[in-house]
């Protein structure tokens, strides 16, 4: 097992990553930038070093210093966390070559997944289902035309080169086709340089639906049920339950069964979620996400299996403790994500937390790094809590999410607190009645 | 509750510590055992394993008002060397008076040695890194006034 790990990351997740260490007697490295030296689990870490300024780019995602501090502080692994250097294949790479261990799955794998249309192809070949389209760049309108009459409308047209938004059009019937490729190859020509567009099935009200996995390498892969994350607003997740409503027991079974057998054929290593979307009972994968996520505690409530020790363990050679007749689902849970940012406008609102109270009792967890007198940075993204709550059904569990909301006070900033509380006393909500254009409605209704 | 065995020659060789370097406080941990010995009447008593939220009023980490004026910080993490190979004179030594950009020490880092230049002319006043030990960003490396 590691003696020292460093946790190549920062917040509330650096701080989920000392916590797992410390529990398993390893001790940690928090590497940080000079906007953190007060944090949280800097103070905790068993040691710290500063390797930048504030900037993402000098400090969390430079490379060279992490491995830098990585070989002073004498660690065996290194953790990276959510976002910056998570999915980095080339980084990844480098640790290993470097004699340390990287937490997560193989570079290869990284890189498989990273790039979007080898991850579709990669999820076809592994028998996982897509969106149906062309593959690759639409030669020419005749061909889009016998394709999207064969997927069925309504189709979207989007920019090979692409992302964002940009570049994509819906086309309802044959006739809007021309016009869309047309728009289309125009728009992605313009933000992206080239015009090749491809094809995909629209899906005009699908659910977010993904599934946890985790797997060892000795060739043990289990799932931990799916979590529904279609509470979106510009396509960042706003708040993520399980099991979700949307499922029947025989629909959950399919594509969980589906994802592991993918997995198995892959030989998958680590935590990694595999995302679909899911419309009129049938599922359509869209990534892979080869790192720990954000809303992995939702899965930790249902199951009681700690992820972020799994990885350690597994990254360290252990085979998983567990298969997956072991894993027993049990209740609901729901994650909030809290945000340093004003409640209507979504403006960032960093600053000085004046007070901090955060709500407590049975089945109720809060993942921050906040404690009052903390100046929250405004160099990094906006998540400064995750409220998740767990309960014995989805009714007890929405009861104790509003008792946990009211208690929580956090001073001084700005938070997206009253908006959980508003969302969370919305009927569609309250029935489980959502897809992920739902809060994007939601929210522009109630500005 | 363990047995702590007080160690009479480690506290002794703490408080010659402080009394030559003028602290007033020096707190030492390895493993499961800390001790801390403060010069001056205010004596605060610390478990183990402190919450670093009340650590924060009660605790004297050494406080500087911002780094002293002509501080040279150190621009990445490494490991600094004072001279160009072992063995070898160090680039500068205190009183050397030094020219903007001359190189007044090596930071190692990934086995690239980067030279680190004086940002401005002047006398090194202090020398305030260890030869061959680890440096943090901003770490205050030399005074050069």
């Amino acid at each position: 097992m590691f003696e020292k790990v460093l946790i190549a990351n920062r917040g509330e997740i650096a701080l989920r990553i000392h916590r797992a260490c410390r529990e398993m007697g390893i001790r940690t490295v928090a590497v940080h930038s000079t906007a953190d030296a007060d944090a949280m689990h800097v103070r905790l870490a068993d040691e710290s070093v500063c390797i930048g300024p504030p900037p993402s780019r000098e400090s969390y995602l430079n490379v060279p210093a992490i491995l830098t501090a990585a070989s002073i502080a004498g660690a065996d692994a290194i953790h990276p966390g959510i976002g910056f250097l998570s999915e980095n294949a080339k980084f990844a790479s480098m640790v290993g070559e470097h004699g340390f261990t990287f937490i997560g799955p193989t570079p290869e794998h990284i890189a498989l997944m990273g790039d979007k249309v080898q991850a579709k192809e990669a999820a076809i070949s592994l028998g996982l289902p897509v969106v149906p389209g062309s593959e690759g760049a639409l030669a020419n309108d005749a061909e889009a035309m016998d394709l999207a009459d064969g997927i069925g409308y309504p189709v979207l047209i989007k920019a090979a080169a692409g992302g964002g938004g940009k570049g994509m059009k819906v086309a309802n019937a044959r006739d809007e086709m021309v016009q869309a490729l047309s728009l289309a190859r125009a728009e992605s020509k313009a933000n992206f340089g080239n015009d090749a567009v491809y094809l995909e099935k629209y899906l005009s009200h699908p659910r977010h639906i993904e599934i946890q996995v985790l797997g060892d390498s000795h060739g043990n892969v289990i799932h931990l049920g799916e979590r529904d994350c279609s509470l979106q607003r510009r396509h960042q997740k706003v708040l993520e339950e399980a099991p979700s409503p949307a499922l029947n027991a025989s629909q959950r079974r399919e594509v969980c069964d589906t994802a592991i057998a993918a997995m198995k054929k892959l030989g998958y290593r680590s935590a990694g979620t595999i995302e679909f979307l899911f419309q009129d009972g049938k599922f359509y994968f869209i990534e892979m996400n080869t790192r720990l996520q954000v809303e992995h505690p939702v899965s930790e409530m249902i199951t009681g299996i700690d992820l972020v020790r799994e990885q350690i363990r597994v990254a360290a050679g252990a085979p998983l403790g567990m298969t997956q007749n072991d894993v027993v689902f049990n209740g609901h849970a729901i994650e909030c994500r809290i945000n340093a940012e004003d409640p209507v406008h979504f403006r960032p609102s960093p600053g000085r937390i004046t007070d901090y109270h955060a709500p407590g009792g049975l089945g109720v967890r809060v993942d921050s790094a906040l404690y009052t007198g903390y100046r929250v940075p405004s160099h990094y993204d906006s998540l400064i809590a995750k409220l998740v709550v767990h309960g014995g059904s989805r009714n007890e569990c929405l009861m104790r999410l509003r008792r946990a909301l009211e208690e929580f006070v956090i001073g001084g900033i700005e938070t997206s607190i009253p908006l959980h509380r508003r969302l969370i006393a919305a009927g569609d909500f309250i029935n489980g009645d959502y897809d992920i254009r739902w809060l994007e409605k939601y929210v522009t209704v109630e500005a | 509750m363990p047995k702590f065995d007080v160690d009479e020659s480690l506290v002794r060789k703490l408080a010659g510590l402080l009394e030559q370097t003028g602290l007033t406080e020096i707190e030492f941990e390895a493993g499961e055992q800390r001790i801390r010995v403060t010069r001056g009447s205010t004596v605060v008593h610390a478990p183990a394993a402190a919450a670093p939220a009340a650590v924060a009023p009660a605790a004297v980490p050494v406080v500087s008002d911002g780094p002293p004026a002509g501080a040279v910080m150190s621009p990445m993490v490494g490991t600094a060397y004072a001279a160009a190979t072992p063995g070898s004179d160090a680039f500068v030594k205190v009183g050397d008076r030094v020219q903007k950009g001359q190189t007044l020490l090596i930071i190692e880092a990934m086995k690239v040695m980067n030279p680190i230049p004086a940002p401005h002319a002047g006398t090194v006043k202090e020398i305030l890194f260890d030869d061959g030990r680890p440096v943090e960003y901003d770490d205050v490396l030399m005074v050069v006034a």
